[in-house]
């Protein structure tokens, strides 16, 4: 996965003529080792109950549409000490995922549900209504839309008090780097606010790693 | 034991031990001297006795050689060669029998025939009018190329690729065989490819899929040297009689013999890999999937291939590594490793396999380490097989791209870390490459591991490989160190640095290779990155590294190295006054000659990532709230830089174009540039 | 192979028509049988295979006159091969050797475990003759070479050797290596080599193919009665009991 992403420098093809070949921006603020900070708000309603959130980019496959990183939330009202998560992301590029999850108990209502709260989702909305996105050319969208699903406890066992049974809904802005999101898990409180902006901001820096 | 029953029959059966031992170094040096006698009877005695105590017997064929035998033997068939008389035919034929037993699969064995100078005499006794002593010629000649050792045959000579074809059309197997085995010997170019189709060999050859059982192994090995990467050969052998050739390979597949399986296997393999638009069928290459790990049931030889061929069935394909692992691949191959001591051959064959399987998806990967395979691939390397070595350490390298086990610290553990660390150490270079690039990513270790694998000398290591003479080592070793030191903690990065000093990296950087010069860059990247102070790495040593990579960015020729470089730069440009000043020399020269400065050149390439690259460091040095921000702009006005970045707000690669706006904006601050 | 596809397509036949036990009377199923076509020359062949591969070479002769059947191997091959075997099953296993390399060199020097097994055959050949030192000579200098090429090599190697351990060889653990059937075994291991050398398969077709006729009666059992073949050497059809 070194991040070496096929040159876009045509112009994108219309929508519908190529759109299997249509891949999302390759954005640095995106790349691996990028860091973000910010909140999760614990329910929808009481604004004053957050922790701390810190986000880091830890490896990025544009060709599968997959994205992973670490999420280290502080002050949680359970824990002792910070508790950190691994997440791994699926990026909706309509050609290895679409804006319906088809799985972790989210129906295509709950994804509309949810999607919706990001306004720069409403011009997508009635296409998606009608296939996911399946047909939409995503390539000159300034955001990266995704679902970010923990996998495992880095720091703490599963007996930490917290779940990780749920997923987060994700909007990633590619002009200043911030992301929001909305935690989904049947089981939670809805809604959970996730609000984080890059942490270099006005000091960009960027690492890379090269697999082999 | 002594003679055999046939040689001297009078040889009692009843003999004592000691007069066994007697008798057989008698006969040793005395064989010689029958071999040599006047008396063709004799001789053939001699001939016979000969055979029959090699033939199966390695220790056997050695010993003989050690005495000289070979060049006596040969001489027979030199000077026989030309004769017709019977008695005289069963001394080629059991002459050219014993060449073909020394040279049997053993290569010492081939060498001693050829330095006896009696390969042209065998080709002579395939014109030979006795039946017999052609079908002995022709199998001493085909066991000859079986090795590597055989001389390259000309195909490219008129009068050989007439005679060659002569053998293919001949009646005798055994010469048909021969035919086939010179083919498989000596076909590489694609000339020579060219050459055998001209002369009609594929038609010949797809008949003989017809033929016995050896005439179809033949022929499906030659068909694949004569078509393999010859995009027209294959073409040609597809299309040919309607596609009834294809057919006859495909149904071979399904053969009762596992041999005849594993070459129909493996000469579609080379039709699909070379053609990739052919067999595309979904049946077919499930098929050659369940076909091949079958294959690996068969104990001999045709098992110990059977890996190679998966290999080169999976490799680089994802389509059909998801076939493999849903034809589950995985445990199957995991269950033959398990099966105790394996041949060394076919243990590299499967942890070859397995790396190829583990290249790409992560679902295999994952399936691979929840059977503890990793255990048995840790043990393989220790060993005692450097070929074996190598294949574990390219199998660790596909399972730890696995970013969600890096992440868990699933590696980095004294378990697989000090093994491999040693085999830096290892005499053979494939090894050391192979255990470098598996360490290098092992070392991306997104927990607090690092300090252990530091401790236990393996970074001390690896700065000392970044002094190879091989260029491939060094690049390994950078990235390994690149690698390393990404997102690491200060004191990490000062351990490194320390070991591998400024002025090493900064010769790195001008390496010859650029290669290694690409990996040098990204390593300083890294460096460099993190907290503010790391910046000042790249001002040791009188700025010798931040000159090298400046330098380095005037002449760059290749895209990766402008990126990496670049991204130096933009790492340098985000620290403090001082830093960003720094930068700006680097970018614009003082003495001013009328050269154009490299921005521009970068932010005019083709390539959207190192456009993207230039700009985010000209947002870094023209951040508003720092002080210099206005001087330094008005000089990247002077330079040229502003005017091209205004131009770009359009730019076709969404990444730029959103960078140019956040610069532009900047710019906007101070007034400058278009509103 | 046509035949067992047959089989196979009457039992999925049969199997959709009963539910129960189905019975079958001797005209429906001779009826049947009369559908299936099998042409005289492939019944020949498989006559011919036979003869060939259990290396009747006299009857094979004869029938290939009788009948017009051309076997698909030279005759005289098969004298060669039945030498071979019959020096095997003699114990005259260094004449055998020396028969193989002459029929073609190639066999022994290419197949590593059968040349073991014949030097193994002749080494308890010895034993058996009482030739202690003999066969000791024999087993360092010809057998542990081969056993240091491989392991497997070895163990049998010392549970052959193991043999003159013991006075009374009746009582041996590994006395059933004296036997005739280790003979039998190491000449059927020499047959099949030659045949596999001669592209021609190892084995006669005319058993597997009655194996498969017992099967096949056997899943029919379960589901239908019929007139039944219990007899192989007559293959009288008997009637259902009813």
């Amino acid at each position: 996965m070194p991040v070496r992403v096929a040159e876009s420098s045509a112009p994108s093809q219309v929508s519908g003529a190529n759109s299997g070949q249509t891949t999302p921006p390759a954005c640095t603020l995106l790349s691996v080792g990028q860091a973000f900070s910010g909140t999760q708000n614990v329910s929808s309603s009481q604004k004053d109950e957050a922790w701390k959130v810190n986000v880091c980019i830890q490896g990025c496959d544009l060709e599968h549409g997959y994205l992973c990183g670490t999420m280290e939330a502080l002050n949680v009202p359970m824990a002792d000490t910070p508790v950190v998560t691994f997440w791994e992301g699926e990026i909706v590029d309509t050609k290895n995922y679409t804006f319906f999850t088809g799985k972790w108990e989210a129906k295509p209502e709950d994804d509309i549900r949810h999607w919706i709260k990001f306004p720069s989702f409403a011009p997508l909305l009635s296409q998606v209504e009608v296939d996911g996105g399946k047909s939409l050319d995503l390539s000159n969208c300034p955001y990266i839309f995704m679902r970010w699903k923990e996998q495992y406890f880095v720091n703490v066992g599963t007996d930490c008090g917290l779940t990780i049974a749920g997923f987060y809904y994700v909007c990633f802005s590619c002009s200043d780097g911030s992301i929001n999101g909305f935690y989904y898990d049947p089981n939670s409180s809805p809604f959970q606010k996730l609000e984080l902006k890059s942490t270099n901001e006005g000091r960009f820096s960027f690492s890379s790693y090269e697999l082999q | 034991m002594p003679t055999s029953a046939s040689a001297s029959p009078s040889a009692t059966a009843s003999a004592s031990a000691s007069s066994i031992a007697i008798a057989a170094g008698r006969n040793h040096s005395d064989l010689h001297a029958r071999l040599i006698s006047s008396d063709g009877e004799v001789q053939l005695k001699a001939l016979r006795e000969l055979k029959n105590r090699i033939i199966g017997n390695r220790t056997k064929k050695l010993l003989y050689i050690k005495l000289g035998l070979v060049p006596a033997v040969a001489d027979i068939v030199a000077s026989k060669a030309e004769t017709i008389a019977d008695h005289e035919s069963s001394l080629l034929v059991q002459s050219a029998a014993v060449l073909g037993s020394f040279a049997c699969g053993f290569d010492v064995g081939v060498r001693a025939v050829l330095d006896a100078g009696v390969f042209p005499y065998l080709f002579r006794l395939l014109s030979h009018p006795d039946e017999k002593v052609v079908d002995a010629g022709a199998r001493s000649l085909r066991m000859i190329y079986q090795s590597k050792l055989a001389p390259k045959y000309d195909f490219l000579q008129d009068k050989n690729m007439d005679f060659l074809v002569s053998l293919l059309n001949c009646e005798n197997e055994n010469v048909t065989g021969l035919g086939a085995s010179i083919i498989i010997h000596s076909c590489k170019s694609v000339a020579e490819q060219r050459a055998l189709c001209r002369a009609g060999v594929l038609k010949k050859l797809i008949s003989l899929l017809d033929g016995s059982l050896s005439q179809r192994d033949a022929s499906l090995e030659s068909l694949a040297a004569i078509i393999k990467n010859n995009v027209e050969a294959v073409s040609k052998f597809v299309e040919s009689e309607s596609t009834r050739a294809l057919s006859s390979v495909i149904e071979l597949t399904k053969d009762r013999y596992p041999r005849t399986r594993l070459l129909a296997c493996i000469c579609l393999i080379v039709i699909r890999n070379t053609s990739p638009c052919y067999l595309q069928d979904i049946g077919i290459k499930t098929k050659l999937v369940y076909l091949l790990l079958e294959l690996h049931d068969d104990p001999g030889q045709v098992g110990d291939e059977a890996s190679f061929a998966f290999s080169s069935l999976i490799a680089e394909k994802e389509d059909l590594q998801k076939l493999a692992f849903e034809a589950n691949a995985i445990d199957k191959l995991y269950n033959h490793l398990q099966k105790g001591v394996l041949h060394p051959k076919r243990f590299q064959g499967i942890l070859l396999a397995l790396a190829d399987l583990c290249s790409k998806l992560e679902n295999c990967r994952s399936k691979f380490l929840s059977l503890k395979a990793l255990n048995l691939v840790t043990n393989a390397l220790n060993h005692d097989s450097s070929d074996v070595r190598a294949a574990a350490c390219i199998c660790l390298r596909s399972v730890s791209r696995s970013i969600k086990n890096l992440c868990a610290g699933h590696f980095m553990n004294e378990m697989i870390v000090f093994p491999l660390v040693q085999l830096l150490d290892d005499p053979c270079t494939s090894v050391q490459v192979a255990a470098l690039s598996a360490l290098g990513n092992i070392v991306i270790d997104f927990t607090t591991h690092r300090s252990a694998f530091v401790q236990c000398g393996g970074m001390k290591q690896l700065v000392q490989l970044t002094k190879s003479m091989d260029s491939t080592v060094r690049s390994n070793a950078l990235r390994a160190l690149r690698n390393l030191v990404f997102l690491a903690e200060k004191v990490c990065k000062e351990g490194i640095f320390l070991e591998l000093t400024a002025s090493s990296l900064a010769s790195l950087v001008s390496d010859p290779e650029p290669f290694v010069q690409e990996q040098a860059l990204g390593l300083i990247r890294n460096l460099v990155d993190g907290c503010m102070n790391s910046v000042e790495f790249i001002f040791s040593e009188d700025r010798i590294i931040l000159d090298a990579v400046g330098r380095q960015l005037r002449n760059a020729s290749k895209a990766e190295i402008g990126k990496q470089g670049m991204y130096v730069l933009n790492n340098v440009a985000r620290g403090n006054e001082l830093h960003k000043e720094a930068v700006m020399h680097q970018l614009i020269p003082q003495t001013d000659n009328g050269m154009q400065s490299f921005m521009i050149k970068f932010l005019q390439s083709n390539d959207g990532q190192l456009r993207t690259a230039a700009v985010w460091t000209v947002v870094n040095l023209t951040f508003p709230s720092s002080p210099g921000a206005f001087d330094r702009l008005v000089r990247l006005s002077n330079a040229g830089v502003v005017s091209q970045i205004e131009s770009m707000a359009n730019d076709p690669c969404l990444d730029v174009k959103l960078r140019v706006r956040t610069a532009l904006g900047q710019f906007r601050t101070f007034g400058i540039g278009s509103t | 192979m046509s035949l067992f596809w047959i089989v196979i397509r009457q039992l999925a036949e049969i199997e959709e028509m009963a539910v129960s036990k189905k019975v079958i009377t001797r005209e429906e199923w001779e009826k049947k049988l009369n559908d299936v076509k099998i042409r005289k020359e492939d019944m020949n062949k498989l006559v011919m295979n036979f003869l060939v591969t259990e290396g009747y070479v006299d009857a094979a002769e004869k029938f290939r006159l009788e009948s017009g059947t051309e076997p698909d191997i030279d005759l005289a091959t098969i004298t060669d091969r039945m030498a071979v075997k019959k020096a095997v099953q003699c114990g005259n296993v260094e004449d055998a050797i020396e028969k193989v390399n002459d029929l073609n060199p190639e066999i022994l020097d290419t197949n590593p475990q059968l040349f073991f097994h014949l030097q193994q055959q002749r080494l308890i050949e010895l034993i058996r003759n009482g030739k202690v030192e003999e066969a000791l000579e024999f087993a360092q200098e010809e057998l542990a070479p081969r056993g240091e090429e491989n392991q497997s090599f070895l163990e049998e190697l010392e549970r052959t050797v193991a043999l003159l351990a013991f006075e009374d060889v009746s009582n041996c653990p590994v006395g059933e290596l004296l036997d005739v059937s280790q003979r039998l075994k190491t000449a059927s291991e020499v047959n099949a080599a030659i045949l596999t050398s001669q592209s021609h398969e190892k084995d006669p077709k005319l058993p597997s193919l009655l194996k498969m006729l017992i099967w096949a009666q056997n899943q029919l059992d379960e589901k239908a009665a019929y007139p039944r073949i219990n007899d192989l050497s007559t293959a009288m059809l008997e009637d259902p009991p009813i």
